[in-house]
């Protein structure tokens, strides 16, 4: 019998808190709070890092944790004494990019962290910390505005620089290559070009009209990331949300990764140079969205979620009209998936490109479509259920090649496991109940979570006592599945495979920038 | 491959007639918000003002006299007036949102005792705006686009723009990797810090004549991002903007229009009946 995340915190001497059935809060002092989540994630996985600050008080440091077959959350968090901590980054590799935020939002330093250098603010030298003016300046022997990543020099390499501005309608990112003519010896991304400082805008709004971000921080999993944002809401006040409201969540929330992965699949297509593949695909992206509009009034379904449970769905939409809609886009997407894997000009291109090794995904910890074609079997539906999910069958898929094929087909099983989700929570039509008026706000802080299409988004909400948020903390997943992009490109590629190995990880830039 | 073929073939055309007939849309998508001011009572319009998310809405005064400024550049859609005030807002399809002169995005609702809400003209320099688009590139037009901050809603919507569904290259619109052969700068988003000096360079290396364009609330106003502390602000402080296109994100559709305004191959929606008595 392997031991649950509360006796293994139990074990360290830590007391936890149930704030729900699937949800532990503790706090340690801070001399043993590294060595405690150093020593949680080996067995567990640390899921984010973070601070939070505040004129009012000192500022803490708070891990998310969650262990492998273990439904509950452990949010540890500790009082920081001075404007210091001890990096995890030695111990705990996927803490790195973590204390580099925390570091360029709060000028709260990481002592021992191996590269010590802003992520998203690298052209702003000399910019405070967004929390205090008066905060320290990055770390002396910093370099303020470091090129890119660590470079490769050699006889014969050139360096080749892309972006920030893309070739197409992209979104804004640079990339480094160095290549000794065709092949691609290594890419060091820069992000953090587009940083709206988001989370620190939303600070001091009330809980309904802070959502208005959440619904904008990244465009293609809009609904994923307000749904986790509204969940820790409602979880840190205590809201309880009704059946209807869950089942149109869930709706919606199934419906947004189907168009999701369209879009993916279509933008991978098109990238190979398949063009009846990508219009096809694109075809699909375009009655997907047209469908939200009708269910919702937005193509991106924003403006439908509400704090408390009032979702909108308009009450023109007719069920088994819609039901019908879907039994069309399930036959295409089969029809459209048995052409794909015949094409062997298509997966050709694909098969052994950017390959990332499970061993690297899970010292990553990596989540959604990248990380389930690396062999990580994770998924927030199944491991921490919530919705309607816990009476549906949720099904994974998983697969270990970790190459650009095996990406497109997780994300293939994904539309068609999608897409019989759907089928079966429309042959219940839940009606959603009237206007309801705002729901009763009181102090808390809470963790949500959803499964949006690029894999597990993370929120951690700290409510005031009049429902403003007092802190909001959004872990993407894009935050963690950029970590190992670079590795990827670097595994024997060829200069003309990279539109490939960009449109098969389909990471949202937005998503990491925030 | 030839499976592939009678798959395209099977589909048929799927393309959409937009801009004819008569530049009606056909995808059913909210483009705007729309204000009804006969259906609006000054105290509506003070409690929607409140619950607007953006600068969108923003009143002064009391219900006794007051204004109410709706700024269609900044509303995100969200659709919380709508809702709480279906007889006064209402949410409107018609994908001919984009305009040339900013003020044409901008509503103010004046109200005094015994003199229930109506429109006020508004005071703008009229010569400031390009009366017509660029004739030149009727033909062809080349956009380079820029993301200059945005949450990546707005490429996905210029991504729809190739699809079968719109089309665009049936009208002589191509995107180019290039600046130097681009007619037009399509910016996306609230230019954030970081992307400004990409953005200038960008526009620096255009050849003229150029036209700018700015689409969704973000580039033309800042959104809900307007104000921010790692943004530099809309797009019109560090550009000169030829053609608006609101919307959050604009449809494929409006952004077809944007652009078929800046070329003068569309014309703006009919005036408001308020903006009549402005004179323009």
């Amino acid at each position: 019998m392997t031991r649950s995340l509360r006796q293994l915190a139990e074990d360290r001497g830590l007391r936890t808190r149930a704030v729900a059935d699937d949800e532990l809060q503790a706090s340690c002092p801070e001399a043993v709070f590294t060595e405690l989540v150093a020593g949680l994630a080996g067995p567990a996985v640390l899921a984010d890092l973070f601070a939070t600050a505040d004129d009012a008080r000192r500022p803490r440091l708070t891990a998310v944790l969650q262990l492998h077959g273990d439904p509950q959350w452990l949010v540890l968090s500790t009082e920081l004494q001075g404007t210091t901590f001890a990096s995890l980054t030695p111990i705990v590799h996927a803490a790195s990019w973590y204390e580099r935020e925390i570091w360029e939002a709060h000028g709260l330093e990481p002592i021992g962290h191996p590269r010590p250098a802003p992520l998203r603010r690298h052209l702003s030298p000399g910019a405070p910390p967004l929390r205090s003016p008066s905060a320290p300046e990055f770390p002396a022997g910093a370099d303020p505005r470091p090129a890119f990543g660590p470079a490769v020099e050699g006889q014969g390499l050139v360096q080749l620089p892309l972006g920030p501005v893309r070739s197409g309608p992209q979104e804004s990112a640079a990339f480094l290559f160095s290549s000794g003519g065709e092949d691609l010896v290594q890419v060091s991304p820069r992000l953090g070009y587009k940083f709206r400082a988001l989370e620190r805008m939303a600070e001091g709004l009330p809980a309904d009209r802070a959502l208005v971000f959440a619904e904008r921080l990244a465009g293609t999993s809009s609904f994923a990331t307000a749904l986790a944002f509204a969940r820790a809401v409602e979880r840190a006040a205590g809201i309880a949300v009704g059946p209807a409201a869950e089942w149109t969540r869930t709706c919606l929330a199934e419906l947004e990764r189907v168009r999701s992965h369209c879009a993916a699949v279509t933008r991978l297509a098109d990238a190979t140079g398949l063009l009846v593949a990508s219009a096809q695909y694109g075809l699909l992206t375009e009655e997907l969205l047209r469908t939200a509009a009708d269910l919702t009034g937005h193509r991106y379904l924003r403006g439908c979620l509400s704090i408390g449970g009032a979702d909108a769905i308009q009450p023109s939409v007719v069920p088994h009209h819609l039901r019908r809609r879907v039994d069309g886009w399930a036959d295409r997407a089969s029809a459209l998936r048995a052409l794909l894997d015949e094409t062997s000009t298509f997966l050709d291109r694909l098969d052994t490109t950017a390959v990332l090794e499970p061993a690297y995904a899970e010292r990553h910890q990596l989540v959604g479509p990248v990380g389930r074609a690396s062999g990580a079997d994770c998924d927030a539906r199944r491991d921490h259920p919530y919705l309607a999910y816990p009476g549906l069958p949720i099904r994974v898929p998983v697969r270990r090649d970790g190459d650009a094929a095996a990406r497109l087909q997780v994300r293939l099983d994904e539309i068609d496991a999608s897409l019989g989700l759907l089928r079966r929570l429309l042959d219940v039509w839940i009606e959603a109940p009237g206007p309801m008026g705002p729901p009763e706000l009181r102090a808390g802080a809470a963790l949500g979570w959803a499964e949006a299409p690029g894999g597990e988004t993370l929120a951690f909400v700290e409510l005031d006592s009049d429902g403003r948020v007092r802190h909001w903390r959004a872990r993407p997943p894009a935050v963690v599945n950029w970590h190992p992009y670079a590795h990827a490109c670097a595994s024997g590629n060829n200069l003309t495979d990279y539109p490939v190995i960009e449109a098969s990880f389909d990471l949202s830039v937005a998503e990491f920038d925030r | 491959m030839s499976r592939w073929i009678a798959c395209g073939l099977r589909t048929g055309t799927r393309t959409t007639r937009f801009p004819r007939p008569a530049g009606v849309g056909d995808d059913g998508a909210p483009s705007s918000i729309t204000c009804r001011w006969p259906g609006l009572t000054p105290a509506d319009a003070l409690a929607a003002a409140a619950l607007c998310p953006t600068a969108a809405l923003t009143a002064t005064g009391t219900e006794a006299a007051g204004t109410l400024r709706f700024d269609q550049g900044a509303c995100v859609l969200c659709g919380r007036c709508v809702r709480a005030f279906p007889q006064a807002f209402a949410v409107d399809p018609d994908p001919r949102v984009a305009v040339r002169d900013r003020g044409r995005l901008t509503l103010e609702l004046g109200w005094e005792p015994g003199r229930p809400p109506a429109p006020r003209p508004l005071t703008r320099a009229a010569d400031a705006v390009r009366r017509h688009g660029h004739r030149l590139f009727r033909h062809s037009l080349h956009i380079r686009h820029v993301d200059a901050g945005s949450c990546n809603g707005c490429e996905a919507e210029l991504q729809m723009l190739g699809t079968p569904y719109v089309d665009l290259h049936r009208l002589g619109i191509f995107f180019t990797p290039t600046p130097r052969h681009a007619d037009v700068l399509l910016v996306t988003g609230v230019v954030t810090e970081n992307m400004e000096a990409a953005l200038r360079a960008t526009y620096a290396a255009m050849p003229s004549p150029k036209l700018v364009l700015a689409a969704g609330v973000c580039a033309i106003h800042g959104g809900c991002f307007a104000g921010g502390p790692t943004t530099v602000g809309p797009l019109d402080r560090c550009l000169p903007v030829d053609v608006y296109v609101p919307g959050c994100p604009p449809t494929p559709q409006a952004l077809l229009h944007g652009l078929l305004l800046a070329i003068d191959r569309a014309t703006e929606r009919a005036p408001r009946a308020g903006e009549a008595r402005d004179g323009a």
